[in-house]
């Protein structure tokens, strides 16, 4: 669970007044929200809600369109070795030749830094994080011939090579089966015991309020923040999932075609 | 007349152009193995194109072909084309393959109307910018510590050298951003900055190959190898290897192929390149058509002999004979089965066969019952399906179906399931 800070601490995660817009479109409006760790943090809100695009934004992969993000109380640049990034599955090709123990070995290159090669000390913190996600024994495969829940794990034991304080998961529960699920959720429960803090871009209600800690509900815009029990009201949820906001939407359009709403 | 020829005193230039051919090839193999993994075999299509007039432009202004400010031009086309078609892509909201192609060959074309106009005053043959002209590369040559080495070579080796050299720097940084770009990006690597790089690479390694093979067949060095050696194994750095060593093989039998022919050395090479692409379909360890025919048989002949063995056995339960063996297939097994020891002389089970019917058998009236619990099938719709499941069925499995439908005594239709020890 978060606890209070004291004043001295900078928070985990700050996103201040951002603003994210594809093209001249904005499709997430002045997010201000503040998160801070150890814990399982919660994004939800329904499909084209601009969650995953929250996540690329703090990670400087889209620009901003207004705001800022701080991790640490500083610039992501700072601090780029302390913050894991796991993207959606279908982002990469899964025919690509390289071996799971590969994949994992990946997440090991940040601190490294240019030039230098993996050695003896990151091939057996890959080895003991293909082991946190029970995949020791198919290491040497070609990834494609893994199961959809296997390759999220994959990316997870990637994520953990990295050995960051503060997680990013894009929907990492989609298209996963049960018993993968099972093994993700001790997987991230054992880092929030850790102390570190993850957070989660998640579109399941019924298992929202089991898995996390705190949620943020997302649709366009913030609409709550808080602990899972108190955010998770049929109140909020009705706004949130209540359809597309039109006025957000429309303006937006608006704003992308150089025109003013009817 | 050609073999003493070979052997005589033109040899040194045969070995001197397969040795070009060869270290071309190896170049191309290079980033063509990076273009073919991270699906851009296209670009590459079109900057070997497209760095056309930048060649021509850079021989206007004095270079000479094959020098390096011939590359420097190159590589500036190559830019050129990919930063037009991102204008094209962001832009005007064109497609990214349309735009390519409408950028390359509209540089391509522009290339060949500069070189046909400025025929007059530069030493570059429009044909052989097309073509190559490997036969001619020998007699081309610069001294050097006394041996007289063709200068597309040292272009091409030199090239090779420092693509070998740039990739083996920054392996695990290209391996990252071909695999991942967003978590590599996240990482802090410059995925865009690489991207560029693997680009401008190309227009180098397509620029060596130009004068050896031509501006249209250097895009075969380029993507054949590579998405050869993708259907071979399975790891980036293999896939390199193998790519490097078919596009060398491919070099060196085009080129004695094309002389035994009497034919286009360029030509020739890219047909060979397509042969051993062909082979690798055909020859691929487990998706390969031949891994996969041979597959097919192999189960072919499993389902065959257990069902025969299957058929037996109900007979011996029910009291009766088998009817005989009729087809050509059947009798293969049988024969197989005697003389393997599963079923005697006059065709009665063996201990060994009876052990192994008794298993297919336990295999399809457990599947039956399983069937006949959980979907909701008419009696006379179990055996179908049954009779399919049961050479799949290992006995782990067997087990827990077993437990599932509570170890019956008999299947659905009230025949006895075997027991298995």
């Amino acid at each position: 669970m978060s606890r209070p800070q004291p004043d001295s601490s900078p928070h985990c995660l700050e996103f201040h007044d951002v603003t994210v817009a594809y093209g001249r479109r904005p499709v997430l409006w002045n997010i201000d929200l503040t998160v801070d760790g150890p814990g399982l943090f919660g994004i939800i809100g329904p499909n084209g809600a601009g969650k995953s695009t929250l996540l690329k934004a703090a990670l400087g992969l889209v620009p901003l369109a207004g705001g800022s993000v701080q991790f640490f109380g500083q610039p992501l640049g700072a601090v780029r070795t302390r913050v894991g990034y796991v993207p959606q599955r279908e982002t990469v090709d899964w025919d690509f030749p390289v071996s799971v123990f590969d994949v994992v070995l990946m997440g090991t290159y940040a601190r490294l830094g240019w030039f230098r090669r993996p050695g003896p000390r990151e091939r057996e913190l890959a080895r003991d994080c293909l082991l946190r996600v029970g995949l020791a024994d198919v290491a040497n495969r070609q990834i494609g011939r893994l199961s959809g829940g296997q390759q999220q794990r994959v990316f997870l034991a990637r994520a953990l090579a990295q050995q960051a304080d503060l997680y990013f998961l894009d929907e990492p529960m989609a298209g996963v089966d049960a018993r993968s699920q099972e093994q993700i959720f001790a997987v991230l429960s054992a880092l929030r015991a850790a102390g570190k803090l993850i957070v989660v871009v998640h579109h399941d209600l019924r298992s929202a309020s089991e898995w996390f800690d705190r949620v943020a509900l997302v649709d366009m815009r913030l609409i709550a923040t808080g602990p899972a029990a108190e955010v998770l009201t049929p109140e909020n949820l009705q706004r949130t999932y209540a359809g597309p906001l039109d006025v957000l939407d429309e303006l937006g359009r608006a704003v992308a075609r150089r025109e003013r709403t009817p | 007349m050609d073999t003493l020829n070979l052997l005589g005193g033109s040899a040194g230039m045969h070995l001197w152009a397969i040795a070009t051919a060869a270290v071309v090839a190896a170049g191309c193999a290079v980033v063509g193995t990076l273009l073919v993994v991270r699906r851009m075999s296209l670009l590459g299509d079109a900057i070997s194109h497209a760095v056309l007039p930048g060649i021509v432009v850079a021989v206007l202004l004095g270079g000479r072909p094959g020098g390096l400010w011939v590359l420097v031009g190159a590589v500036v086309a190559a830019l050129l084309t990919v930063w037009l078609t991102q204008v094209l892509h962001e832009g005007v909201g064109m497609s990214e393959d349309a735009g390519a192609g409408v950028v390359f060959t509209t540089l391509f074309a522009l290339g060949v109307v500069l070189i046909t106009l400025a025929a007059s005053r530069i030493d570059l043959d429009p044909s052989c910018v097309l073509y190559g002209i490997l036969e001619l590369v020998p007699f081309d040559t610069l001294l050097l510590g006394g041996v007289e080495v063709p200068r597309a070579f040292l272009t091409a080796g030199l090239v090779f050298l420092c693509l070998l050299g740039g990739v083996t720097l920054l392996w695990k940084e290209l391996l990252a951003s071909a695999f991942d770009p967003a978590a590599a990006a996240a990482a802090g690597l410059p995925v865009a900055g690489l991207t560029t790089g693997l680009l401008a690479a190309t227009a180098l390694a397509t620029v060596a190959g130009f004068e050896a093979v031509g501006a249209i067949l250097v895009v075969a060095m380029l993507v054949v190898p590579a998405a050869a050696a993708e259907l071979l194994v399975h790891r980036l750095h293999l896939v390199m290897g193998v790519a490097i060593a078919l596009g060398v093989l491919g070099g060196i039998v085009g080129y004695l192929a094309a002389w035994q022919f009497n034919t286009s050395a360029a030509g020739m090479i890219a047909v060979v390149l397509g042969i051993e692409y062909a082979l690798a379909v055909l020859l691929a360890p487990g998706h390969g058509i031949l891994a996969r025919a041979w597959a097919a048989a192999g189960l072919a002949w499993r389902v065959a002999c257990e069902d025969r063995l299957a058929v037996q056995w109900r007979a011996e339960e029910g009291g009766e004979r088998a009817a005989d063996a009729t087809t050509v297939l059947t009798r293969l097994v049988c024969l197989w089965l005697r003389g393997s020891g599963r079923i005697a002389a006059d065709g009665r089970l063996l201990p060994l066969g009876q052990t192994e019917a008794m298993l297919i058998v336990r295999s399809h009236r457990l599947w039956e019952a399983w069937l006949g619990r959980h979907a909701e099938l008419p009696l006379d719709h179990l055996h179908p399906p049954a009779e399919w499941i049961e050479h799949h069925l290992g006995s782990e499995v067997r087990r827990r179906i077993a437990a599932d439908v509570g170890q019956p005594a008999g299947d659905p239709h009230g025949r006895t399931i075997p027991p298995e020890d």
